[in-house]
């Protein structure tokens, strides 16, 4: 029971994921049997060096690519067996993203990459939505800007805002603030902790900024595809010891 | 909502300049189209227009008897306008003095088209003589001393007015008797046609170009071997090859603009797809379905082709109203519809867009979402076959929308397939040959090297760009002056503008005598003597009319040929097998009329002149112009060959008023004709200036056009070299930024930067060079019938050119990127 009662309130649970690819040099195991469970209003973060295999768990958890093996549920549902216009829908229902490089339409306004979101989604009303978005985002005044007349620290409040519009179950940030200094990346940070617990958001946030990732409630590091969550990793794998081998562990080593 | 964002992207983009290129090269594509088409039909139903005024009709049969009244039904059904007209040779006379003339009887309606041009007033007749008159040629005003009416055959006509030039006047400087203009209903009462009398009816048709093609599907049949059908084409009009010419060149060199126009399409479409990616990637992360995807950008593109295809057809609407301030009234005048061009420019720009966009639009739907994590990821790598299945279908759909012609489409898909894959391998080849310098950074030309291996992939399709565009333009460009050369070379400025016929031998020496006063520089004066050929080889020969009718020989010339002798080879007569005539039996032969008689050197030829027949042997075979509107003849003897036969002698000079001036005369040129004819009254003199300026005044045409299509293809060409080096900015923008953060100097990059699009553009220069001296050959040997030769200035001048357009154009693009600082690269890149 405890099982199932765990199944429904995690936000995103993974089981044994594994994700090889083939180069040049033959078959590559960037990710060795992760296990994660994030619960509902979480904020995770994943540390680890470059080519640690972050963004490649990220892109798997986002239902941008597909695992070799392993189970992947996202708001209680699997990602198994779902082919790319299933993904897409799950995507549009759930998730949401911001990215290092914001990822801005450049030929559209802010107001527009803001609605693009929510018109992609069908939603009514996108254009207010959008307009109360920037405005939380301290951006109202900025509508009708292009992102190149904006700076970086407000293009990725744009880009925030435009994560928000659509009141995501999990919201993926891959670098959100790498591309910032340190004063507009702390803003950045704070505005999205800010509507993070607002909106009852799950957060997974991939990042290489320690000061970032400790305003997470959960840190986990990610070192040649294997994945352990710091400090509290050791309570954790003894209380759930006695429920499962598999989902116990946040930490698996292969 | 796809609509909405469709429009929004639209408006959006078009305003920051993003779609400025693919706008740009299908506006290109569907205005050379449209504008050309417009343009090309307008000149050539105005050159077949005027050319038909040299039979006054689109169409004529001619025939020895009344023709088939079948044939005229037919005529009616169609709804073609028709006039029966007759020819025939008589005597008039004017008190104590006699003419052979001409006569031209015609009926109500002549001339179809073009006018009757009369010498009082500068006066042009839209009318006919009433009965019981007759418009006469000045010459037999001159011969018979002008009088008031002349007498023909039972009745008396009236001499009411003086024919400067006639639409049919016709070309033959042989035809020396001077032309008398009558009604056809006069003929009768004259009593002259008696049966049996040597007659030609001449029917002339005009009528829409549909109705002339069944007309000739239907009526050609019914015609019987004595009659002959004569057109514009078939006609033996000196503008006929001029004509053909002009009319397959303007075809072609639209054909390649449209490829050329076509490869520019593909090029931005490329880009525009590319240019896409992110947000591709971007909206299917935030969830959009394929269908979304699919519907967004689709109509995206839409909205593109269609501002492309409305500006195109606009533009073209603009280039031939341009185009006709500067053509003559008449032809301007000449309006074809619009349909054409504006089916031709849309379905252009429809076609273009959307098959050149298909793979690349393809690839961009099929970008997967990871790409927002992973900015090297693309989408499937489709097979290039589709793209360049796609492309050529393309190409082959538009070429032969716009020439109707597989032929001349298949020449053009396949010339530039070849050319593609050709020019792949050797700038693929020549790239990897600078594979052995190193790659030290501290020279530019090193660098810049570097530059050009590192990109050799990229390189050889920029290659093919680059050539194609230079192959196009230098063979457009060497064509047109083939071209024009060569019928300047027909048609020079002094091109004879007098015939001077019937001329006796007592006349020859007082003639030169007057011509030298004068200073008038004539052509050698020529002895015409008429003769019949009778044997080849001992074999004697038949008529082609015995042959159909099945009798077995040898078919000669069934009738009389002017002869004439000299001792030396005539200008303008290039001999191209064997030598010219070194003993008296021998005989040079014109190669055209040798192939038809299958004569081969060393045959011998019997003629019969005045009842006398004699033997000569072929020993040359001479090549002959015969639009120079010099004196031409098909056989050559050695005066001892034909001095024992009477002759008249002919010549031809060029006179104007300013060469009379020149050479310290106080006449004017038409005075001196006229003292001329006082003098010589037994001379015939033919006015040909009205038609060398008829002539030169197509040519000018078809100049014009020429050049409009050079230009056009010249636009295509920059589009096809901004869009190339459009291409590969981004990768350029990072190797900037990595050399720069290393401390290459600003110098060092510029002149590193400028040298690499330098020696693409030579490279570029080279290979278009060696190609299009490739397509010249074959084009000039296997379409226009011209002479071949090595361009050896383009050489260099294909390659230095090459290097500074390039250069100037890859600086200009990257002048931003190389004046930015380390950091703005790097944040850019």
């Amino acid at each position: 029971m405890s099982n199932n009662f765990a199944q429904e309130s995690s936000a995103i649970k993974v089981t044994n994921l594994i994700k090889k690819v083939v180069t040049q040099e033959g078959e590559l195991t960037i990710l060795k049997g992760i296990n994660m469970d994030v619960k509902q209003g979480d904020s995770v973060a994943i540390l680890g060096p470059s080519g640690s295999g972050k963004s490649t768990l990220l892109g798997l958890l986002a239902a941008l690519d597909t695992p070799t093996s392993g189970e992947i549920l996202l708001d209680g549902a699997s990602l198994s067996g779902l082919n790319e216009e299933q993904k897409a829908a799950l995507r549009k229902q759930k998730v949401s993203f911001i990215f290092q490089s914001f990822m801005l339409v450049d030929t559209l306004t802010a107001l527009e990459n803001v609605m693009l979101p929510a018109e992609l989604a069908g939603v009514n009303g996108a254009k207010e939505k959008a307009e109360s978005m920037l405005k939380r985002v301290g951006l109202g005044h900025r509508l009708t800007h292009l992102p190149k007349q904006l700076s970086g620290g407000e293009q990725q409040r744009v880009a925030i805002a435009r994560a928000f519009i659509c009141e995501p179950k999990v919201l993926f940030a891959d670098e959100p603030t790498g591309n910032l200094d340190s004063v507009n990346g702390d803003k950045i940070a704070d505005m999205l902790f800010e509507l993070n617990q607002e909106s009852d958001t799950t957060l997974v946030l991939v990042t290489h900024d320690l000061q970032l990732a400790k305003r997470c409630k959960r840190q986990f590091i990610m070192d040649s595809g294997v994945l352990t969550e710091a400090n509290k990793a050791n309570t954790e794998t003894e209380a759930n010891a006695e429920n499962s081998d598999n989902t116990a562990a946040t930490v698996e080593v292969c | 909502m796809e609509w909405q964002l469709a429009w929004r992207l639209f408006k959006r983009e078009l305003a920051q300049g993003q779609l400025m290129l693919i706008v740009l090269a299908i506006t290109l594509a569907v205005l050379s189209v449209s504008g050309l088409a417009r343009v090309s039909e307008r000149l050539q139903v105005a050159i077949n227009g005027e050319a038909a005024n040299f039979i006054a009709a689109d169409r004529i049969i001619n025939s020895p008897e009344k023709l088939n009244p079948e044939v005229l039904a037919i005529a009616d059904q169609l709804s073609l306008k028709h006039v029966t007209n007759m020819e025939f040779n008589s005597m008039v006379y004017a008190g104590d003095k006699f003419q052979l003339v001409t006569i031209k009887a015609v009926g109500d309606g002549y001339p179809l088209k073009g006018q009757v041009e009369l010498a009082n007033a500068d006066k042009v007749s839209t009318q006919l003589p009433v009965s019981g008159h007759a418009w006469y040629e000045n010459r037999l005003g001159g011969l018979l001393g002008f009088p008031d009416s002349i007498e023909l055959g039972n009745i008396e006509l009236s001499l009411s007015a003086e024919i400067s030039r006639l639409p049919d006047g016709g070309f033959n400087p042989f035809a020396s008797a001077p032309v008398l203009l009558m009604r056809l209903d006069d003929v009768a009462a004259t009593g002259i046609i008696q049966p049996g009398s040597r007659v030609s009816y001449v029917y002339q048709f005009v009528g829409e170009a549909d109705a002339l093609k069944q007309f000739e599907q239907q009526a050609k049949p019914l015609l019987n071997n004595s009659q002959r059908w004569i057109d514009v084409q078939t006609g033996d009009s000196p503008i006929a090859s001029a004509v053909k010419r002009a009319e397959r060149f303007l075809l072609l060199a639209s054909l390649l603009g449209i490829a050329l126009a076509c490869a520019a399409i593909g090029i931005a479409a490329q880009r525009y797809c590319q240019r896409h990616y992110d947000v591709v990637a971007m909206l299917k992360t935030f969830g959009a379905s394929a269908k979304q995807i699919r519907l967004l950008f689709g109509l995206h593109l839409l909205l593109v082709t269609f501002l492309g295809i409305g500006l195109g057809l606009l533009g073209g609407v603009l280039l031939d109203l341009a185009i006709t301030q500067y053509l003559p009234a008449e032809i301007a005048a000449y309006s074809p519809p619009y349909l054409r061009p504006i089916l031709l420019g849309l379905s252009t720009g429809l076609i273009s867009a959307f098959m050149f966009s298909a793979y690349p639009l393809m690839r961009l739907l099929a970008i997967p979402p990871l790409r927002v994590l992973q900015r090297q990821l693309e989408g499937l790598q489709l097979g290039m076959w589709l793209h360049l299945l796609l492309s050529l279908g393309a190409m082959a759909l538009l070429g032969y929308l716009y020439s109707r012609s597989i032929e001349l489409t298949m020449t053009v898909v396949l010339t530039v397939l070849l050319l593609g894959l050709l020019l792949s391998i050797l700038g693929f080849v020549m790239i990897r040959m600078g594979h052995s310098v190193g790659m030290k950074t501290t020279n530019p030309f090193q660098l810049a090297l570097a530059g050009l291996r590192r990109r050799a992939r990229q390189n050889a399709v920029q290659l093919v760009g680059f050539s194609s565009a230079l192959v196009l333009l230098l063979t457009i460009l060497a064509l047109r002056q083939d071209l024009l050369n060569e019928w300047q070379k027909q048609l020079p400025e002094n091109a004879p503008n007098y015939f001077l016929v019937n001329i006796a031998p007592e006349d020859t020496q007082p003639l030169q005598a007057f011509l030298d006063e004068h200073h008038i520089q004539a052509t050698d004066i020529y002895p015409v003597i008429r003769g019949r050929l009778t044997h080849i080889n001992d074999e004697e020969l038949i008529s082609g009319r015995e042959k159909r009718d099945g009798v077995e020989g040898r078919v000669g010339i069934s009738r009389e040929l002017n002869l004439t002798y000299r001792d030396s080879l005539p200008p303008h007569n290039p001999i191209v097998e064997g030598t010219f005539n070194q003993a008296d039996d021998e005989v040079s032969v014109e190669s055209g009329v040798a192939e038809r008689l299958d004569l081969k050197l060393n045959d011998t030829m019997t003629f019969n002149i005045d009842n006398q027949s004699f033997t000569v042997k072929v020993t040359s075979f001479r090549k002959v112009q015969w639009e120079t509107l010099q004196p031409n003849f098909f056989m050559i003897f050695r005066p001892a060959a034909l001095a024992p036969f009477s002759y008249t002698s002919m010549a031809s000079f060029h006179l104007n008023d300013e060469d009379m001036k020149a050479r310290g005369s106080d006449l004017t040129a038409n005075a001196a004709v006229l003292q001329l004819i006082q003098q010589f009254p037994t001379i015939s003199v033919i006015d040909v200036g009205a038609m060398v300026a008829q002539l030169r005044q197509i040519i000018d045409q078809v100049s014009l056009s020429l050049t409009l299509v050079l230009a056009l293809v010249l636009l295509a060409s920059a589009l096809v070299l901004i869009a190339q080096t459009e291409a590969g900015m981004a990768t350029r923008q990072r190797e900037l930024a990595v050399l720069r953060t290393f401390g290459a100097s600003g110098w060092l990059l510029r002149a590193a930067t400028g040298l690499e699009f330098a020696l693409l553009g030579a490279i570029a220069g080279l290979l278009a060079v060696i190609v299009a001296e490739f397509a010249l050959y074959m084009l000039k040997t296997q379409v226009f019938e011209l002479v071949v030769y090595m361009h050896w200035p383009w050489w260099a001048i294909a390659p230095f050119s090459g290097a500074v357009v390039v250069s100037i154009l890859g600086m200009w693009r990257c002048r931003q990127l190389l004046n930015q600082s380390c950091s703005d690269l790097l944040k850019a890149g």
